[in-house]
């Protein structure tokens, strides 16, 4: 079932100079169980294209639609978790996680287990009152996940969640964001992760948008079939890898790839992956 | 999607698998308690300051400090009022009108511009207007009408820059947090209680303590106004020091000042620096992602007026030249408060632009003033004598000026010494600033009848009032030049050094220039101070036979305040305007211009 469409979506600013258009006609859906990763060089809007999905802002010109019905407000059936964190420095993990539920009309005691929930799920147990100042980065993107989590959400959006924290960090929180999506009892129904490193990219998503260069278009989607665990060192990685890099770099898929389709930008078959 | 309920069993296998977080020992721990300065001490060396203050108040007659005290503390009592209700009022204020303009952008042109002038304005000057028009409103018997005049005037020496404060606070709040109470629906009540309002706190604290500085002095003057003017006697802690000067009662006067000193200091003890640690907590420390949004958004449509309101929004937002109270721009320069430094090129064309504000909230203010004038005023014909003292406003005008100008010029002459003295000597600076830090927590307006009680006979009329002046003046070109001072680069000396400048050379090549935009600056409140400490400094009348007066302007103003039968009104309109004339062309002529040149060629950045 199709759960987001995005319908030749453009997007400009404003500037001194005119327009800066960064989207310049981008489409594809997300279907539930899609874990999808949008992937794209600096500056290509790949953020830009997340708000717009949440109805944080508006197309210049096209459509989102959500379940069908147009996006023209903040979706509260999705949650974003923020690049640097975004959490309240005042309020505590318990306060930060429960941020939302409230907005939501939910009663104190509602809010209180669900937070207890997600605070145990995320791994924050023991440190409820702690202060964000009092935690490190890979506890604060916990937090970040937890609070995203507890408005239990269709469709989680994620920017850059990864990219603030050391590599060490982000490699863990990444193996418990795909623990947590592979559990069935757990919301959301589809991620959408975007990201501006490719192989973290193939190691996490099932379905890869590519967007060139601003103004971006959808340069291919690019299937993930290879199995879970991903395994980062076998061929058929690198070569997915190096194939998307290479879609960004040309601008589109290399000519000389004998088994390289231009995939539509939807749920169609760009490249197989797995061991020959 | 989750379900009503999930299994123990999951979540403790999810828990278990997850090993990187148990590593975790627990939440690191942050010292919640602030260092300990030496500026700590300060209020403590206030309070035993006083003791043997009292002491020696009492010497002469042991028997009467028990009623003066009671007096004394009664006479504190209504004065605290005034502040506690004037500074509700501001909070009150700045909340709405701060919280608006950051948000609302139409709104915004409209306010900021106002508020930037309004701040310019010598508010003492108002005063005696002020109490008039509050006087008619609630008869000349009641007491009301001089309290809300007195409340009225507090509350503007403590509005404008809490208004600053919450408007930049709104303003330069993370974009990711606004955004996350964009993303999770967050409205309303909710957003207002967790995510504006904590985001002014750090500022808001800041700034009440600025603003109770400034209000003390503002309380004190304008119970010396209301008592000079003889409308009314307002109760409280300055016409308890203006009347015993005019007792030659020593031992009122200094003890009202030793209550003065321990009500401050008790505050500072007791609410603001408690206040200040608990507002850390709301600090963010770690580094905002997105950009404030200074410069960024989308440009400003066509029409000339919104595109010069806004370059005057930038040009406050840059932290460009404000002269508000001049109390403010001490006590951020002492607490080492990131004072902005010179604006960038926004200054240049923003400067211009201030004129446009200028013109509105002049205009405005014109109106009013008119407004009064001529509905009670020009109804009667002048008098002789009235006329008389107009066609000396030209001459009044000028006398004022060679007054502000002498003192200027001689608390330029201790300041600069002072500020090199603690800046090139690290133990003069360790004993010195303390004590300056003392002396400037104590109004100066509350040494006023001192003075007269105390000097008048040495100095004369002429050289009390310069010192009058000068106690508004030598403080802010003391911490400007001081702050200057130190911000000069240290590799800049050391080249100085290494290439054997003579000493005339050091400064005429690296010290002066290197200052000269914070010495504009402290010309600036310095001056804005002087042109304010006029209203009091020229006209004090402390009892029934005696009369502390020299012409200027500030002394006509007060004239044509307490004349009979409002005979007065069109001479303290008339020294008003010219008051407000003199200020602002000051400004526009000669210091404006001095600072953009000053940011443009002597920043060093």
């Amino acid at each position: 079932m199709t759960l987001i469409e995005v319908d030749d979506v453009e997007k400009g600013f404003p500037s001194h100079h005119g327009t800066i258009s960064i989207l310049n006609g981008v489409t594809f859906s997300v279907a539930d169980n899609d874990f999808l990763a949008i992937v794209g060089p600096s500056g290509c809007g790949k953020s830009t294209l997340l708000r717009l999905i949440q109805g944080l802002d508006h197309p210049s010109l096209g459509e989102i639609r959500f379940r069908g019905e147009p996006v023209d407000h903040v979706s509260r059936e999705m949650a974003m978790v923020f690049q640097n964190f975004a959490l309240y420095p005042w309020l505590t993990v318990t306060q930060n996680v429960g941020f939302g539920l409230e907005a939501l009309g939910w009663g104190p005691e509602r809010i209180h287990d669900q937070v207890e929930r997600y605070v145990s799920v995320t791994g924050l147990v023991g440190f409820e009152e702690a202060y964000p100042r009092e935690l490190s980065g890979g506890m604060r993107q916990r937090v970040g996940l937890a609070r995203a989590l507890a408005v239990e959400p269709a469709v989680l959006l994620m920017d850059e969640p990864f990219s603030s924290l050391d590599p060490l960090t982000a490699e863990s929180l990444r193996e418990e964001v795909l623990q947590l999506w592979r559990d069935p009892q757990l919301p959301p129904e589809a991620v959408i992760l975007v990201t501006h490193n490719i192989e973290e990219a193939v190691a996490m998503a099932d379905r890869i948008i590519v967007l060139s260069y601003r103004p971006s278009k959808v340069l291919a989607g690019v299937i993930v079939k290879l199995p879970r665990p991903r395994d980062r060192k076998s061929e058929a990685f690198y070569e997915l890898t190096d194939y998307v890099y290479s879609l960004i770099t040309e601008g589109g898929p290399p000519a000389t790839t004998p088994s390289a389709q231009k995939g539509p930008p939807g749920p169609a078959v760009a490249r197989p992956g797995g061991p020959r | 999607m989750a379900s009503a309920g999930v299994g123990k069993r999951s979540l403790a296998w999810l828990r278990w698998r997850s090993p990187a977080a148990s590593l975790e020992r627990g939440p690191i721990p942050v010292s919640t308690r602030t260092e300990r300065s030496p500026a700590d001490l300060i209020p403590w060396v206030m309070l035993a300051g006083a003791a043997p203050l009292l002491a020696f108040a009492a010497l002469p007659d042991i028997g009467a400090i028990g009623p003066t005290l009671r007096v004394a503390l009664v006479d504190m009592g209504a004065s605290f009022t005034r502040m506690l209700v004037a500074y509700v009022l501001s909070l009150g204020f700045a909340l709405g009108y701060g919280y608006y303009a950051a948000i609302h952008r139409p709104a915004e042109r409209v306010l900021i511009p106002i508020l930037d002038i309004l701040q310019s304005v010598p508010i003492l000057g108002f005063f005696p207007v002020v109490i008039i028009v509050f006087i008619n409103l609630f008869g000349a018997t009641s007491l009301v009408g001089p309290n809300l005049a007195s409340i009225f005037l507090i509350f503007t020496s403590m509005a404008w820059n809490m208004v600053f404060g919450v408007y930049e606070s709104v303003k330069s709040m993370p974009v990711d947090l606004k955004e996350a109470a964009d993303s999770f629906g967050v409205h309303g009540p909710q957003r207002f209680r967790e995510v504006i309002v904590p985001a002014t706190v750090n500022r808001l604290v800041y700034n009440s303590i600025l603003s109770w500085t400034a209000g003390w002095y503002f309380l004190v003057a304008a119970e010396i106004i209301s008592l000079s003017n003889q409308s009314t006697t307002l109760p409280g802690i300055g016409s308890f020091l203006l009347t015993a000067a005019g007792n030659h009662n020593a031992g009122a006067l200094i003890t009202g000042l030793a209550v003065l000193v321990v009500v401050i200091a008790l505050l500072d003890i007791f609410v603001w620096r408690p206040l200040t640690r608990w507002a850390e907590r709301f600090r963010y420390d770690q580094t905002p992602s997105g950009a404030s949004e200074v410069g960024v958004g989308p440009p400003t449509s066509g029409r000339p007026l919104r595109r010069a309101a806004d370059r005057v929004v930038r040009y406050v937002r840059v932290g460009a030249v404000r002269v508000s109270t001049p109390i403010i721009a001490l006590r951020s320069t002492l607490a080492g408060h990131p004072r902005r430094g010179p604006p960038s090129k926004f200054a240049r064309s923003a400067a211009r632009t201030v004129a446009l504000g200028i013109a509105l909230t002049l205009s405005w203010l014109l109106l009013i003033t008119i407004g009064v004038a001529v509905f009670g005023v020009f109804q009667q014909p002048l008098t002789a004598e009235v006329r008389g003292d107009m066609l000396s406003l030209p001459l009044a005008l000028g006398l004022s000026f060679g007054r502000i100008l002498s003192s200027y010029v001689l608390s330029l002459a201790i300041a600069f010494p002072l500020a090199v003295l603690v800046t090139r000597s690290p133990r003069g600076g360790r004993v010195a600033l303390p004590v300056i830090e003392v002396v400037a927590s104590v109004p100066a307006t509350a040494l006023f009848p001192l003075f007269i009680f105390a000097l008048l006979p040495y100095l004369g009329f002429e050289g009390a009032a310069i010192l009058m002046l000068m106690t508004g003046m030598l403080w802010y070109l003391f911490f400007n030049l001081l702050s200057g001072l130190r911000a000069v680069p240290p590799d800049l000396d050391e080249v100085a050094r290494s290439f054997g400048l003579t000493r005339r050379q050091y400064y005429r090549r690296l010290i002066l220039p290197a200052i000269f935009p914070a010495f504009v600056t402290g010309s600036i409140t310095a001056l804005g101070g002087g042109w304010n400490t006029l209203v009091i400094a020229e006209y004090i009348h402390y009892s029934a036979s005696q009369r502390f007066q020299v012409l200027g302007v500030g002394d006509l103003l007060n004239v044509g305040t307490h004349l009979p039968n409002g005979t007065g009104y069109p001479l303290m309109v008339g020294a008003l305007l010219v008051l407000i004339f003199a200020v602002i062309t000051v400004n526009e002529l000669l210091w404006k211009p001095l600072y953009r040149r000053a940011a443009e060629r002597y920043r060093i950045d």
